[in-house]
């Protein structure tokens, strides 16, 4: 059968498709030119060739920023989800009670990051804050929580758990209340107890919230810049320095702008790669 | 009727209003200039105070000044500015910058400028003494918040534990071992602190003798005076525990410090003659203002920025920028920036006349500051000398000081990445 107005899905995306292409198409093929050459704004480019990119490797910048914004975002992602699912398991129910509960906990995803970033500087400050007197009370060995290399990174990761949890947990309350009651009321017929009914109803139940969570979540983590740029600058050596927060360094505070080309179209290609293989097993399991 | 009348007196009223804003801008000639400044807290309310009083007088241009971040965020703004065609007129830089600025053509040479040869600068922190051949190329730079870096001691805390005031590298390291006090495995007090950067990494290597830069532009990172002022600050941290590791980089890491100055978990502390006014004001204890304890010589680099005005900026708002620059380093406005803040005076008047009139007597710390003028190792002028510090030296101490690295090595490596375009 032909259809009556063939052209007309097409006319439908060109607004997207224009948009896509103005900001983000260009962008990407802009920055692919100018990783070729050394610029810093203010001289005349000079044609390096494939040498920006050669140095990012061989410095050891490409493969920390990569492994930095990896070892974040699995902890985010995953944390994000833990957390999400714990809270909405938790207040899924009736009662003001649970729903000002709900409330509060979503309220820090609505607060700035600038915001929750000074808190948390104040609150975890190595001497003072009061992430510290607790651990000095509880008799454990004070940490330095952004000073410390081997835990800089570990201490933004929770800061963003804590911001975005909230978020997750309103997704699997959604979920959650999806899920028609008769499943429940047959499993427990059949005799499940409450962990076989969340491994046999529940879980199966929420696995598009979980993909979506997982989605959001792992772009929200690629994104990260502000808490990293107001608590840590990438410091201490390099230990938090995530992808964002390199091509930033790179072109405002080292002048490179060919080399802060260079790792955005990585970074373009690491999260085109990404989504094309999320994309391609949530459609395997039906969820896209 | 009368809502028309109202009606009309609105529209009396604002065109009125409107044809006498007119007449303030042909009253001061109509021009304008953009100021963009790094400048925060008392520093901020002292200039906004002193372009009140610019704009008093009609007759002078208008200047919009916007504060823009710290140093860096300014800087990295000010470069995307020029690129985009909508530079400031005027700006200040820190010193390491001006360099590479003029090199890139992105500064305007001041000579030509009415009144340009009169500035009557302090020799030491006007271009002529910042830099290596400073007096030999064309004026780009004026110093305005200009400083040093120089210890600020905890009196009390001194003199209870029998201390002196640190002379020397030697007695610096006793003192702080004295001074640092432990409630178990914890340190309640640090002897010293001192934000690990670039600026005081370089006062040590200068007073152990080395240079950043040596005279054919090879970067050199002080060679062995590079590792020895490295090594002072491992061996404080990690031999003897006495001084804070860093916990911050750039102006954190000086929050920091100062924070812990003040609410007494630190008795000694390296910081800028900038932070002298809100340190003895904030501080609930005698303060002593010394200059940094010396190794092998009295040597201290300049600190703070200068103003430059940008050669992209428009004509009419160059010369706007040039009237104000020039009202800035008048003796009034330079005497009272400097006694508000603690920065340096930029002109020989305004030294003369806060002599003159006993403001050194009565006040012994600006005095300290001002003697450090005769020690002052000029920067050189090397195009580079942003890269070496940005990319290269301030993750290097970082990563030196925190990870306890092997010094010589450590600055081996910086040698050669320096060499990389």
């Amino acid at each position: 059968m032909k259809p009556a107005r063939p052209h007309e899905p097409y006319l439908l995306l060109l607004p997207t498709v224009l948009l896509l292409t103005l900001f983000f198409l260009v962008p990407f093929f802009v920055a692919a030119k100018e990783s070729l050459y050394s610029w810093d704004l203010l001289t005349p480019r000079t044609y390096v060739g494939l040498a920006n990119y050669r140095l990012l490797w061989e410095r050891g910048e490409l493969w920390r920023a990569f492994r930095n914004t990896l070892a974040y975002s699995a902890v985010v992602v995953s944390g994000a989800l833990v957390l999400g699912l714990l809270l909405a398991l938790l207040l899924d129910r009736k009662g003001r009670l649970a729903a000002f509960v709900r409330g509060t906990v979503f309220s820090a995803y609505v607060v700035s990051w600038v915001a929750v970033a000074l808190l948390f500087m104040w609150m975890l400050d190595g001497e003072a804050g009061v992430v510290t007197r607790v651990v000095v009370a509880l008799g454990l060995p004070k940490k330095n929580w952004l000073g410390d290399p081997a835990v800089a990174l570990y201490t933004l990761a929770v800061v963003s758990i804590w911001k975005i949890a909230g978020y997750s947990m309103i997704v699997f309350l959604a979920g959650l209340q999806d899920i028609p009651p008769v499943l429940y009321e047959a499993a427990a017929l059949d005799g499940a107890g409450r962990i076989m009914r969340f491994r046999s109803v529940t879980w199966p139940a929420l696995g598009p919230s979980a993909a979506f969570v997982a989605t959001t979540s792992l772009i929200l983590s690629f994104q990260a810049f502000d808490v990293v740029r107001i608590m840590t600058q990438g410091g201490p050596v390099h230990a938090t320095q995530l992808f964002v927060y390199a091509i930033y360094e790179q072109i405002f505070l080292n002048l490179r702008v060919g080399r802060a080309s260079a790792l955005t179209v990585l970074f373009g290609v690491l999260v085109f790669s990404l989504a094309a293989l999320q994309l391609r097993l949530f459609r395997g399991r039906g969820v896209a | 009727m009368s809502s028309r009348v109202s009606r009309r007196s609105v529209l009396s009223a604002s065109l009125a209003s409107a044809l006498g804003a007119c007449d303030a801008r042909l009253a001061g000639g109509g021009e304008r200039a953009a100021l963009w400044y790094s400048y925060g807290g008392k520093n901020r309310e002292v200039l906004e105070r002193l372009l009140a009083r610019f704009h008093r007088d009609p007759q002078r241009p208008r200047i919009d000044a916007t504060f823009q971040g710290d140093y860096f965020e300014s800087l990295a703004k000010v470069r995307t500015a020029i690129a985009a065609g909508a530079a400031p007129a005027l700006t200040h830089v820190v010193a390491e910058v001006v360099p590479y600025l003029a090199e890139a053509g992105a500064l305007e040479p001041l000579d030509r400028y009415e009144g340009a040869a009169d500035l009557d600068l302090v020799p030491g922190i006007a271009q002529s003494g910042t830099y290596l051949g400073g007096a030999e190329r064309p004026l780009v730079a004026v110093p305005f918040n200009r400083s040093v870096p120089v210890m600020y001691v905890n009196k009390v805390m001194l003199e209870r534990a029998g201390v002196g005031i640190p002379q020397n590298w030697a007695e610096l390291r006793a003192g702080a071992n004295a001074l640092t006090l432990r409630r178990g495995t914890e340190v309640a007090v640090w002897g010293f602190e001192c934000p690990v950067s670039w600026w005081f990494w370089v006062a040590l290597l200068a007073s152990a003798g080395g240079k950043v830069v040596d005279a054919s532009g090879e970067v050199t990172l002080g060679g062995d005076a590079g590792v020895r002022a490295l090594d002072l600050w491992q061996t404080l941290i990690h031999r003897d525990r006495v001084m804070r590791p860093p916990l911050g980089r750039d102006y954190n890491a000086w929050q920091v410090t100062t924070q812990d100055f003040l609410s007494g978990r630190a008795a000694i502390l390296w910081s800028s003659a900038a932070f002298l006014r809100y340190i003895e004001e904030s501080a609930r204890f005698p303060v002593t203002v010394a200059p940094l304890p010396r190794d092998v010589r009295h040597a201290v680099p300049t600190g703070g920025t200068l103003f430059v005005i940008l050669r992209a900026a428009e004509e009419r708002e160059k010369r706007a920028a040039w009237q104000f620059l020039r009202w800035m380093t008048e003796r009034e406005q330079t005497t009272e920036w400097s006694t508000s803040t603690g920065y340096l005076p930029a002109t020989r008047a305004a030294v003369h006349e806060l002599t003159r009139t006993g403001y050194y007597d009565a006040h012994p710390s600006d005095k300290v500051v001002l003697g450090e003028l005769d020690a002052i190792e000029p920067w050189p002028w090397s195009p580079t000398l942003f890269r070496v510090q940005r990319e290269i030296m301030d993750p290097l101490l970082e990563n030196a000081v925190l990870e306890g690295t092997d010094a010589a090595r450590a600055l081996e490596k910086g040698r050669r990445e320096a060499l990389l375009p």
